[in-house]
């Protein structure tokens, strides 16, 4: 499943730069993901809990920066994430892409292309989809409400 | 399917105590149709199983003092379905639990279970929203009561905070001459989920004219819904074929549905659109 999200970020394109490779503040944007673990050379540890109804999913995640071009404002970002206990895991891509709109606005557009692999994915693919686009819409609205406020300050 | 304790409690107070004790630990089992699947598909595991059926003051149909119902979390669909009270109440509210699943599931599947499990699919909620149902919630020593239109947050998910349980579904006493109908769109089987399912309930005045109409509608997004636009759209007015075509083409802007193996999003806008026209139309008859 593929979806693709486009936010208009209040600072200038540099800025957004430093903060979508800033994996620890962008950490603090993901709804449930606790415990980030820096492994050094762009990757990193950490568990991602999220609750569909009756079912709550504890996703060990190992995330890494697998392309980063500052010139292009390109980065991908490639999560592997598992639930032991349910049987189930989530294989995603995250392509990030920004470009300046003014010298204070940065247009920032995540592509997402998501799998989800056995029980979790029983569950119903339709209603994962409709969850991982609304996921991926918060972290987007949470990493410009971070943004507005560091620049605040 | 994993192992857990099995509680059974005597009654609502001490399952409650143990749904408090036992936090996200714990699961209630009513009827067990979809609690039980999900264990068996592993994607819900419990350590504590909490069995209701010994809790007999959750099972049944009273009249209340407003002149509505109470039907209690344990009563089953076919006990609501078969229930000359109901019958008497608000007959639409019977034909739309015989249309769930087949008669095996309703003679196990519970009221209580069926709202709790929120899946937007189900056929009672739409009527329940029509009916301005609440959800009557106990918790360690108090209740509370929400409507219905509150309840359901989003796929699976409703407003039961923890240590809550759902004991009762209140149904309003509805006006005099109310009609109401249930209707679902269903190309495969006939026990299949709905492609999509609508409820309707309205009253016309002396002179013809729509004097209050609710639409509930199933499958059409993340939870059951209301069609606000719509009703707004035939109130007050008389209900001649170019009204309600006019006022049913507005459903398609508040429905949200999925797109899935029932059809597309875009198929199953156009199909609330037709279902809701033939809901109005056929309590025009």
């Amino acid at each position: 499943m593929k979806f693709e999200h486009t936010i208009e970020m209040p600072a200038a394109r540099d800025r957004v730069w430093s903060f979508v490779m800033d994996v620890p503040s962008v950490a603090k944007c993901v709804p449930g993901l606790e415990g980030l673990e820096d492994l050094g050379g762009d990757k990193y540890r950490a568990t991602m809990k999220v609750r569909v109804g009756p079912i709550a999913l504890s996703l060990g995640s190992d995330l890494s920066i697998v392309e980063k071009d500052q010139a292009a404002g390109r980065a991908v970002l490639a999560v592997d994430a598992s639930d032991k206990r349910i049987g189930g895991a989530v294989k995603a891509q995250m392509t990030m892409q920004i470009a300046e709109k003014t010298p204070s606005t940065t247009q920032l557009t995540i592509v997402t292309d998501a799998q989800v692999l056995g029980r979790i994915g029983d569950f119903g693919q339709p209603i994962i989809r409709k969850k991982a686009d609304q996921t991926v819409t918060e972290i987007a609205e949470n990493m410009k409400k971070a943004l507005t406020a560091t620049s605040a300050t | 399917m994993t192992t857990f304790d099995y509680h059974e409690p005597a009654t609502v107070a001490e399952a409650l105590k143990l749904v408090k004790q036992y936090g996200d630990d714990a699961h209630l089992i009513a009827g067990g149709t979809n609690l039980v699947i999900m264990m068996r598909q592993g994607l819900v595991q419990p350590k504590h199983v909490i069995g209701m059926r010994k809790l007999r003051e959750l099972r049944g149909i009273a009249p209340t003092a407003q002149g509505g119902i109470e039907i209690g979390a344990l009563t089953t669909h076919r006990e609501v379905e078969r229930s000359a009270m109901v019958a008497r109440f608000f007959p639409a509210l019977c034909e739309t639990f015989g249309h769930i699943a087949t008669v095996r599931i309703r003679n196990q599947a519970t009221i209580g279970g069926n709202v709790v499990h929120a899946d937007p699919a189900q056929d009672p909620p739409p009527m329940l929203l029509a009916l301005n149902a609440e959800i009557v919630i106990g918790s360690d020593g108090k209740t509370r009561t929400i409507p219905a239109t509150e309840f359901f947050r989003d796929f699976f998910e409703v407003a039961l905070e923890p240590g809550e349980m759902v004991t009762a579904i209140r149904i309003p006493p509805q006006p005099s001459g109310v009609k109401g109908t249930y209707v679902k769109f269903l190309p495969q089987s006939k026990d299949d989920y709905a492609t999509v399912s609508v409820a309707a309930v309205l009253k016309l005045g002396k002179d013809g004219t729509c004097e209050d109409v609710r639409i509930g509608l199933g499958a059409l997004g993340a939870t059951p819904l209301r069609a606000p636009k719509t009703e707004a759209a035939l109130k007050g007015k008389k209900l001649t074929d170019k009204v309600v075509a006019d006022a049913a083409a507005l459903v398609r802007d508040e429905v949200d549905p999925l797109d899935d193996i029932r059809g597309s999003a875009k198929y199953k806008r156009e199909m609330a659109r037709v279902w809701t026209e033939r809901a109005i139309k056929s309590l025009l008859k």
